[in-house]
């Protein structure tokens, strides 16, 4: 495994609850610095879980591993992307019929 | 900052170093020291040497001669009245007249025990000792019980009689074996083929509202090499003979072939996932696990559509693997009536209590935040889902079931992401810490308590302490816990074992850690731990089952019990994760035994895909 260059540079990050279901909540990070959703396990909770609610945490900057380009993750997401698209056309069709 | 006079105590045997300012002529105590605990991280990053520093009580009491900035390690230059602490060994020496026994394990075995072990009891009144059996200063395991029961009753004064083992009750397994499976145009078995009906799948899709579309799948070997969604859940075909509950009776159960699961909602977003874990089933499965098909089997693999965006709701999950039960549920009606003379094994698996041995509880924790976090617990069909209650509605509190209830499939996982450890139905079918524990004459198996791990704290707590009354109630000598995945549910494991520790139960925790998932709390209790992990790297590494508990996990687990319910003391675990620890415990477990413990392989044996090989590896 390749070892990070930067993986000790940590700071502190802040995000608001932006959404959340019985599986994951959805974080908008503070400073329009991004979003990102995680299963719920992975957030540690003090509180009932409300929209809005502000959470902290620590991390540091994720690193290239490298330039080469993993054709199975590619694949997979083109298949994904693709399913998607075809299911949802499929829906749309049997919603007009 | 500075430390109690308790905390120095126990820490009596690490390096002494000053919390802050001392001035000349001060009598060193408790409070001019800085905590043990956070040593390791400041000589990571240099900023602490701790080369020639003595120890907490040997500077105890003692005067220091120099003026010394904070963090200053002592060494014996600037301190006056350093005591002399006995050396190790001799330290150990001295221990003897009480440990004896227990230090030593061949002598026990012979008439002329090492040391002596003498008790004397001046005056009293309903005196009961117990002695560890065969007991070795290994740190890791149990010589023969067959000999060390000889010190215990030649030298116990009070009855040490070992009863007989008893009974409680047996569930027999009738295995019938399936080599091919075929679609029909009705579900049966004729000798060792299995048809399912032709249109079963329209019974799926009309059992729930949610499920919009199902297809069914039949993956031989020569298929493995399969692109498939994420595989939700692996389940055993099994159903009850006549009218038995779950755990005793007769259970009927298909060899060589398995219930797949597998799901999206209809914009084609997997069930309850995260990123794309999907791909070729030989290349995402580690065969062979407890939860795991093996490899040769046939996988009746069905993919189901629920209605969009219903995938991160509870009700996607629930319906999707409700739905899926109808299939199994018809496939169980057909193997009740199959005749006798197709079976090709019978197993009887028989909950033994063993009293006079130490009594044992196994605690299971098990995912309880909602949605494919959860599981339906006592199905009136193993692993089927009529008749059992989500935990996540039971309120997650800790629920007691027999050891052969587990394994006749008391579980029915909905099994949560991270497929690398997650426990999915077949794991309970297999449980092997369960078997472990049953089938060694040296612990008597109480129960297995699963407990749900909720998403708030305040709902961790509450779960925990019923786990600490429970087990208080049981009166047990040792606990296991144990917990599938890691996250947020590492709070209530450690608050599991800080409860159970707590009442002076001695406690063993598993849990996948190693890189990814090392703990995020701790506490005194939780010295006595096993990991899961058998990925090369230490990760989540994306395969189905490969970080999960299996036997070689059990059997250190087990040998670890015994040694801390002994009394003898577990090697404090390395900062940082190291496999050798492991490699180093289950030596010594070979060595005690005597005899060998296989390890299972990792993904390492898997065709190598391109993003292991170039991701992880």
């Amino acid at each position: 495994m390749k070892e990070l260059q930067y993986g000790d540079k940590i700071i502190r990050m802040e995000g608001v609850i932006v959404d959340i279901d019985d599986c994951s909540i959805s974080v908008d990070l503070k400073g329009r610095l991004g979003f990102f959703k995680a299963p719920k396990r992975m957030f540690i909770c003090d509180y009932p879980l409300k929209v809005g609610q502000e959470l902290g945490w620590n991390m540091s900057f994720p690193e290239q591993l490298g330039p080469e380009v993993n054709e199975k993750y590619v694949s997979n997401i083109e298949k994904e992307r693709r399913k998607q698209e075809e299911m949802r056309q499929q829906r749309i069709d049997n919603k007009e019929v | 900052m500075s430390i109690t006079a308790e905390t120095a105590k126990e820490h009596a045997k690490d390096p002494a170093v000053l919390c802050c300012r001392a001035e000349a002529g001060t009598v060193l105590s408790a409070s001019n020291l800085e905590d043990p605990a956070i040593f390791d991280d400041l000589v990571d990053s240099g900023l602490l040497n701790l080369d020639g520093c003595l120890t907490i009580e040997q500077i105890l009491g003692a005067t220091l001669t120099k003026t010394c900035d904070s963090l200053t390690p002592l060494t014996p230059d600037v301190l006056d009245g350093v005591k002399e602490v006995a050396s190790e060994e001799a330290a150990e020496e001295t221990a003897v007249p009480v440990a004896a026994a227990p230090a030593a394990p061949a002598p026990v075995a012979g008439p002329a025990a090492g040391g002596v072990l003498r008790i004397h009891i001046g005056e009293g009144k309903d005196i009961n000792i117990e002695l560890p059996t065969g007991l070795t200063s290994g740190g890791a395991a149990v010589a023969e019980v067959t000999e060390a029961p000889v010190a215990g009753v030649a030298a116990a004064p009070a009855p040490a009689a070992v009863e007989e083992e008893k009974v409680i009750r047996t569930l027999t397994r009738k295995h019938f074996k399936i080599t091919e499976v075929k679609r029909g145009p009705e579900t049966k078995i004729e000798g060792t083929t299995l048809y399912i009906r032709e249109g079963i799948e329209a019974d799926v899709v009309a059992d729930q509202e949610l499920v919009k579309k199902f297809e069914l799948e039949i993956i031989t070997p020569d298929k493995y090499h399969t692109y498939s969604e994420t595989i939700m859940d692996v389940q055993p075909i099994a159903t009850k003979e006549g009218d038995s509950d779950l755990g005793t009776g007769v259970t009927r159960v298909l060899d060589g072939v398995v219930m797949m699961l597998t799901g999206t909602d209809e914009d084609g977003v997997q069930i309850g996932e995260f990123g794309s874990s999907e791909g070729y089933l030989d290349e995402n499965i580690m065969w062979n696990r407890p939860g795991c098909p093996d490899k040769g089997e046939i996988f009746i693999k069905g993919n189901i559509v629920i209605q969009e965006k219903t995938n991160m709701e509870r009700r996607g999950p629930m319906a999707a693997h409700t739905a899926f039960d109808v299939i199994t549920q018809e496939i169980r009606t057909v193997l009740k009536k199959l005749d006798e003379s197709l079976v090709v094994d019978t197993e009887e698996l028989k909950q033994v209590r063993r009293p006079g041995k130490k009594k044992v509880v196994i605690v299971k924790e098990i995912m309880g935040q909602g949605a494919m976090h959860d599981n339906f617990i006592l199905p009136v069909e193993p692993v089927g889902v009529l008749g059992a209650r989500a935990n996540v509605d039971l309120g997650n509190v800790p629920v007691c079931v027999s050891p052969l209830e587990v394994l006749d499939g008391c579980i029915h996982a909905l099994t949560c992401i991270g497929p690398a450890s997650k426990e999915m139905s077949r794991h309970y079918w297999r449980e092997p810490l369960v078997l472990e524990a049953l089938h060694d004459e040296e612990v008597d198996l109480c129960g297995v308590v699963f407990v749900g791990s909720p998403q708030i704290n305040a709902e961790k707590f509450y779960v925990s302490k019923r786990v600490g009354y429970t087990v208080e109630a049981m009166d047990v000598d040792g606990a296991f816990v144990t917990t599938e995945g890691f996250g947020n549910n590492h709070i209530d494991f450690a608050s599991h074992l800080e409860q159970i520790g707590m009442r002076g139960v001695p406690v063993v925790g598993m849990s996948y850690c190693a890189v990814q998932g090392a703990l995020v709390v701790g506490n005194k209790y939780m010295t006595a731990m096993v990991d899961n992990n058998k990925s090369e790297s230490g990760i989540e590494n994306e395969v189905l089952g490969c970080n999960t508990l299996c036997p070689e996990d059990a059997i250190r687990a087990l040998a670890m019990l015994k040694t801390a319910m002994a009394g003898e003391d577990i090697k404090k675990a390395e900062k940082k994760w190291n496999p050798n620890v492991k490699a180093t415990n289950v030596e010594l477990i070979e060595k005690a035994y005597g005899k060998k413990v296989d390890l299972v392989a990792n993904e390492q044996s898997l065709p190598m895909s391109q993003k292991r090989k170039e991701k992880y590896d």
